[in-house]
């Protein structure tokens, strides 16, 4: 019987998952933009980026423009490949295992 | 032992369900983040209209500088309508790869011209048949370019009537030239650019109803 392949808890979460198909897409993306993208909180988007950065699948750049602050988000080289892995990973147990 | 088969079977479709939602939610995602390209259909319209200008100027009113002076001041006024447009704004739109891609095409072939006409037409060498001729192999170049990014046929069909509109122009005399020239600005840049328009709008209003 083939072995299952193990599903990465960093981007198992969905909105964890939704932020990186994001920014995997695009150079780099505002806080705000994240947040209307994603419909939800900025705790909760918060919370979930510093999750993603800690694991070092995105690095931010925080600036003020025009005295405001401003969080911008890039995915990284780890994080594009964790992306991937995790795809791949989907549709092997889609594929065969489920 | 029906019912664990029947509720391992359950699992197995909720699973599968599951795995097939989190696939889901990764492709909207990412189409989502890449369809953050400006829209940039107007632009073909106003240029369309420029050309328009700057023949009918300088045929009825024989003003030599009739090209220059359009031109400059199309460019002016685009400047004038991105900077509005960018300050209007609320929510910044993320830079793509695509995005800086098509940019930069149109940008560099928008610099060719503005050097090499004014150049041509100072040295005596300008005809309109070399005009319509580099124009439309320039002006092909970059809408067959950003179609191919784009993966876009409609743009890509307005690269074929530039293309052809340059070769024919290698064959035709003054007046066949500006007629060529005419329908080729008239298909490629306004029809495009009201059609890209037209797409722009039903997918902002798409989004606004999907938000």
């Amino acid at each position: 019987m083939p072995e299952l392949p193990e599903l990465n808890p960093v981007i198992h979460g969905k909105l964890r998952l939704a932020l990186l198909s994001l920014l995997v897409g695009v150079d780099e993306a505002e806080f705000t933009w994240l947040r209307a993208k994603t419909g939800s909180t900025d705790g909760n988007l918060g919370a979930q980026l510093l999750k993603l950065e800690e694991a070092g699948y995105l690095a931010v750049e925080k600036k003020f423009v025009q005295r405001k602050p401003q969080s911008i988000y890039r995915i990284t080289e780890a994080g594009r490949a964790a992306l991937a892995e995790y795809v791949q990973a989907l549709k092997q147990l889609l594929g065969g295992a489920i | 032992m029906i019912e664990v088969s029947e509720e391992s079977e359950m699992t197995e479709n909720t699973e599968e369900l599951e795995v097939k939602e989190r696939l889901k939610l990764i492709e909207t995602m990412i189409s989502e983040g890449r369809r953050t390209t400006e829209s940039w259909g107007w632009t073909f319209v106003l240029w369309g209209v420029a050309y328009y200008v700057a023949i009918a100027w300088s045929i009825l009113g024989h003003n030599s500088w009739a090209w220059v002076i359009t031109m400059a001041a199309t460019w002016l006024l685009m400047m004038a309508i991105i900077w509005r447009k960018t300050k209007r704004q609320t929510e910044k739109k993320p830079p793509t790869r695509a995005g800086r891609s098509i940019t930069a095409i149109w940008t560099a072939m928008g610099i060719s011209m503005m050097m090499l006409f004014p150049a041509m037409g100072l040295s005596g060498r300008f005809t309109p048949q070399m005009f319509v001729a580099v124009a439309g192999a320039m002006l092909g170049t970059a809408h067959a370019t950003s179609g191919m990014i784009l993966k876009w046929k409609a743009q890509m069909a307005s690269a074929v009537v530039w293309w052809a509109a340059s070769a024919i122009a290698c064959f035709a005399n003054n007046t066949q030239c500006t007629i060529v020239f005419l329908l080729a600005t008239f298909f490629s840049q306004i029809v495009f650019g009201i059609y890209a328009m037209i797409c722009d709008a039903r997918r902002n209003k798409q989004e606004a109803s999907h938000a």
